[in-house]
């Protein structure tokens, strides 16, 4: 990072004084030049993995597997993504997928936000401890606590049903602590404000610090959301029933028979990504905006 | 490390009697504002860690075989394996944390600008974060495929020799150096070429996540702060150094800690991209970090070890932990909140 | 009284969580809804009398295949006398279905039956999760029995647990050389077969002849390409005379010549640029695109390997090609290794386990094990199944079906001792340090040899 580009962003206001409009205009022209320059640089490189997926899935087997590769398919198949559609139910995988994390999001915004501002604006016993507690709960590999956490699914006699994929993920700590730094964050004075105790705690909560955290709410609510998507091997483990299962597994199905066929390998891994590409597009004017615009005094 | 009683009772110290009962009222009213939390991660989290503890004290196959106490971590603690992992892990934190958090951090304010078409950008930044691991892999591992891999054909394009990628077992300083026609011993390779693959996969993907967040405390700087600097004639640098990193450095602080946790604990990524060459982890356990190695350890395809599985993620676990109780002692403490 | 009022605003914090937070934070936990298990109740007692039996079967089976298993196994829900209904349910792959099961055997509640690899059924027998098929197998009629190839049956007995069945046959293949004919014929190769493969020198030489470069020195056209495989390395190690365990299998006994011999084998070929190493199933697309004339693999693989060497606009095969025996020690004793996942059925009730096998009887009989074979190109398990016209129709375009089913009689089972898993990975892991250049051959055997018999001990 050079302190260059800062300069190029804004010109300081002395020098404003100083230089004539055109050397101001310039300068300020070609800081922008090269904040898109960087910008653009840097997504092609972000999005060309994406590009290289779904270009690879619509070509033949023949072009997915020459050198050096074609950058631009010659022929666009629809076949590949066919196949890897008729490889699983992914409308039924999709529905839910979406349903599961639509659940297990709500569930996490409820616990999340009483949960992180307890920890960030009240003081109470033990505080620390349970903290550190919380947090030591992301340090275990999920692939350690799988079959205790499986035997607990079994003791409460929710195999094969949509609690065993909702319930465990409805708490967490990753958002709890981001939330709190959140919290943390408001500035002392609009908490001062307010009388502390038990009630206007809540109100507190309820009437200013929720509405000013919606986009890191929507940022917790996402990556909830993103992670109960995403999940494979949890699902598999707690139903049996093919009725229940999210969209990964129809990745999974595809990918153990599709051998050296990248093109289909790519194929479904475009399905598997495409609805949570769409949603996030729909969503993301919320999303993005919202949280570029926490201004909290703005 | 403080010690346990002081963490609790620090904050009774000194109280006044009345002041005392409203600490204890407050106490009653944050356990019911953290009670649903508590139930999910109690049930959930930690009664499996506690269960989880008790399988680490066992010769533990796939069912219980016999007591043991500690000599799985003993035997831990002299498993080359284990180490040699342990230093994979290393090299996996120090290659992607401090490369995804300065890159995300220059985006981000690249983005903070005010400038066209923001929210394209923005949205195609965070695109590899929202896709599975599992999705990126499998993709990635393609991208760097060594006979068709769109990689080796622009490294080919700028004349350079194709690369083997995932299948490198060697360290790339070493792969550096010896181009330089230096001779460097193994110990002294660096991660494997294997490695920074996988690294190159977690930055692209951790990008995103890490840019919005900063995007986020961005956005809690008042504006009128850079205003009054920029009255005062401050450079975009100063303004930088001065303002927007010491505010933003409780962005920063969630951002290290958690990268450095997940980096730690990171299993679905390293295990697609490298599970289809051999054992994950591969080659040469080159890319087995510590978590996939508790991983081959439990289940693997055969001959579970669970016992001594679990005594390595509590290992892991501690490792973790120190690091992360460093971090909120001396980086936390260094944190500016307002 | 400021307990009091301490209490009020307590429950006025409490109303206001309930109230004001419109959806509630009831914790979850407190309404379990229960949900019975997947398979319905069987009668507890070991009767004949057809009550009716659900058996719930996981398997890891997708695509044309899982279609081809869901109408066989309605064929047989539909057909059977005995009013047992199978459920087949794809549980994932290998890995995912060893692990759901692994976790289900410490939950007390395995599926009915269930396709696995012989290892995992050693880990699921010593956790006594299956039960011992003897007693079913031993009431086959004689000539049925004979009628299995004896590898197959080899396989799925467990010497750790007394020599017991504790599984039978289900999708089986087995390794072969793939080699590209025209290639071969261009070099001045002889064509191996089935009765006469190659020498191990003889296969050297011809590797080293089919390697073509371009005027800069570039190789165009390898000889051979190489995935880490360890059944492959068992193959070479046997056609080498080699052994991989010890008769009493309490330790290794490939750490000998034949395995050094192979291990150096890939050293001078991969020194020499006349073989290379591939990722995954990449060698199906080299070899489709000409760039290597033979590799080591599973016959199941030919109906890809076919695809990749046909062309999309003719829908010719692009070359004339073919499987066969893997190079020899001694040709006269030809071995190879057969390899594949088999049905094993867990301790449930007695109802459950009869009509398991029932179904797994019904499957391996010649019909379906001729419709399962036509379908899923794995091998079919009976050697009558020869005979059989809708195979030989499928075999006319199928030729390498043929020419793998010929070779059956020569395959040899891996070990299943418990352990060999571990040294699977250090086998292969002693491959990839020969192709990296990182160890001689005789150390990478020698560390993967040390470091199997540790693992073997303390799997006992």
């Amino acid at each position: 990072m050079t302190s260059q580009s800062y300069r190029l962003l804004a010109p300081r206001k002395r020098a404003r004084k100083r230089q004539g409009t055109w050397q101001l205009r310039l300068a300020r022209w070609a800081g922008l030049a090269l904040i898109y320059a960087l910008l653009t640089l840097g997504a092609l490189t972000m999005v060309f993995p994406f590009y290289w997926m779904v270009s690879t899935a619509f070509k033949s087997i023949q072009e997915a597997l020459i050198f050096p590769p074609t950058l631009v398919p010659t022929e666009w198949l629809w076949s590949n993504f066919r196949e890897a559609w008729e490889a699983a139910p992914f409308p039924r995988y999709f529905a839910n997928t979406t349903f599961m994390a639509s659940a297990s999001t709500l569930g996490t915004l409820i616990t999340t936000v009483l949960a992180a501002y307890a920890f960030a604006r009240m003081r109470f016993f033990g505080k620390n401890v349970l903290f550190i507690l919380f947090m030591a709960t992301m340090m275990m590999p999920f692939e350690v606590i799988l079959i205790p956490n499986f035997l607990i699914i079994k003791t409460l006699k929710w195999y094969n049903t949509f609690l065993a994929l909702i319930v465990p993920w409805t708490a967490s700590v990753f958002g709890i602590f981001l939330l709190r730094q959140f919290y943390l964050s408001l500035p002392k004075d609009l908490f001062d404000a307010a009388v502390i105790d038990g009630c206007s705690h809540f109100r507190f909560l309820w009437n200013v610090a929720v509405p000013l955290s919606v986009p890191a709410l929507i940022t917790v609510g996402i990556f909830s959301f993103l992670g109960s998507w995403n999940s494979l091997l949890w699902p598999l483990i707690v139903t049996s029933n093919p009725e229940m299962r999210p969209i990964q597994v129809g990745l999974t199905a595809f990918q153990s028979e599709a051998g050296s066929y990248y093109n289909r390998m790519m194929a479904a891994a475009t399905l598997a990504v495409l609805p949570i590409v769409a949603m996030f597009l729909v969503a993301q004017k919320q999303f993005v905006e919202g949280i570029a615009r926490t201004g909290l005094k703005g | 490390m403080p010690k346990l009683g002081d963490l609790l009772f620090k904050d009774t110290v000194g109280l006044t009697p009345g002041a005392k009962r409203r600490y204890w009222s407050e106490t009653l009213a944050a356990y019911l504002y953290l009670l649903p939390a508590i139930l999910i991660i109690v049930t959930f989290h930690f009664f499996p860690i506690f269960y989880a503890f008790f399988i680490s004290l066992n010769k533990w196959s796939i069912l219980q075989e016999r007591f043991v106490g500690l000599q799985n971590y003993a035997r831990l603690l002299w498993d080359p394996d284990l180490w040699n992992s342990l230093l994979v892990t290393i090299w996996y934190a120090l290659g992607t944390v401090p490369f995804a958090l300065a890159i995300s951090l220059f985006i981000a304010i690249l983005l903070f600008q005010n400038i066209q078409g923001r929210g394209i950008f923005r949205t195609v930044y965070f695109l590899p974060n929202i896709t599975s691991v599992v999705a990126a892999a499998v993709v990635w591992g393609w991208v760097f495929n060594a006979q068709y891999g769109v990689i080796n054909y622009f490294l080919e394009l700028i004349g350079f020799q194709p690369l083997q990628w995932i299948l490198e077992p060697t360290g790339v300083f070493k792969m550096f150096l010896e181009n330089l026609g230096l001779n460097v011993p193994e110990w002294a390779g660096g991660p494997s070429l294997a490695l920074v693959a996988v690294m190159i996969m977690t930055i692209w993907s951790a990008i995103g996540f890490n840019m919005i967040i900063y995007l986020a405390g961005l956005g809690n700087i008042s504006k009128e702060l850079y205003e009054a600097a920029r009255i005062d004639g401050a450079t975009e640098w100063q303004v930088f150094r001065k303002i927007t990193f010491p505010l933003l450095s409780p962005t920063t602080f969630f951002l290290l800690v958690v990268s450095v946790i997940r980096s730690f604990r990171a299993f679905d990524g390293i295990y697609a991209m490298t599970t289809r060459n051999g054992p994950a982890g591969g080659p040469l356990n080159t890319t087995r970090t510590v978590t996939v190695y508790i991983y081959n350890t439990a289940f693997g395809a055969g001959n579970p070890k669970m016992g001594y599985a679990a005594a390595a993620a509590f290992i892991l676990m501690a490792v973790v932990l120190i690091l992360t109780i460093v971090q909120f002692r001396y980086v936390g403490e260094k944190v500016h909140y307002e | 009284m400021k307990k009091i009022l301490a209490a009020v605003l307590l429950s006025g914090l409490v109303a206001s969580l309930v109230a004001g937070c419109g959806p509630t934070p009831v914790p979850p936990t407190a309404t379990p809804k229960p949900v019975g298990p997947t398979a319905t109740p069987a009668p507890p007692t070991a009767t004949p009398v057809p009550e009716p039996v659900t058996v719930v079967f996981w398997h890891t089976q997708t695509g044309v295949n899982a279609k081809a298993l869901d109408a066989m196994v309605a064929d047989f829900n539909a057909t059977n006398t005995k009013k047992i209904t199978i459920k087949a349910e794809f549980q994932g792959n290998y890995t995912q279905l060893y692990q759901k099961i692994l976790a289900a055997i410490q939950a007390g509640s395995p599926p009915d039956m269930a396709v696995a690899y012989e290892s995992q059924i050693a880990d699921y027998m010593k956790a006594r999760a299956v039960i011992e098929l003897d007693d079913f197998v031993n009431k086959l009629p004689k000539e049925s029995l004979a009628d299995i190839f004896s590898g197959y049956m080899e396989t799925n007995k467990f010497p750790q647990y007394g020599n017991k069945m504790l599984s039978f046959p289900f999708t089986k293949s087995l390794l072969s050389l793939y080699y590209n004919e025209d290639m071969l014929k261009e070099a001045g190769v002889r064509i191996p077969t089935a009765d006469k493969p190659f020498t191990w020198d003889e296969f050297e030489k011809a590797v080293m002849a089919l390697q073509k470069k371009d005027a800069s020195g570039k190789v165009t056209q390898y000889g051979l390409t190489l995935g880490l495989d360890a059944s492959t390395i068992d193959g070479w190690i046997y056609s080498r005379g080699g052994k991989l365990l010890k008769d009493d299998l309490s330790g290794v006994a490939f750490n000998a010549q034949p395995a050094y011999d192979a291990y150096a084998l890939v050293d001078r070929l991969v020194k020499g640029t006349y073989a290379y190493q591939t990722k995954g199933y990449d060698y199906q697309a080299d070899f489709g695109n000409k760039k290597v004339a033979m590799f080591f693999g599973s016959s199941t693989g030919r109906p890809f390997v076919k695809a990749a060497l046909t062309d999309k606009d003719t829908k010719k095969e692009k070359f004339k090609w073919g499987i066969t025996m893997i190079p020899q020690g001694d040709p006269a004793k030809a071995v190879t290794v057969m390899y594949g996942a088999n049905i094993t059925v867990f301790k449930t009730t007695p109802a459950k386990q009869a009509a398991a096998w029932e179904f797994i009887k019904w499957f391996t009989d010649t019909p379906q094990s001729v419709k399962w074979s036509i379908t899923s190109s794995y091998m079919p398990i009976r050697k009558s199944a020869a005979e059989n016209a809708d195979l030989r129709k499928a075999w006319e375009t199928d030729i390498q079906g043929k020419q793998a089913f010929d070779m059956i009689q020569y395959s040899r089972p891996e070990p299943n001792v418990r352990g060999w898993q571990d040294a699977r990975t250090f086998l292969e892991d002693a491959l990839q340090s020969v192709i990296s250049g990182k160890a001689a051959p005789k150390d990478a055997v020698d560390t993967a040899a040390a470091k199997t018999n540790k693992a073997i001990e303390e799997a006992k």
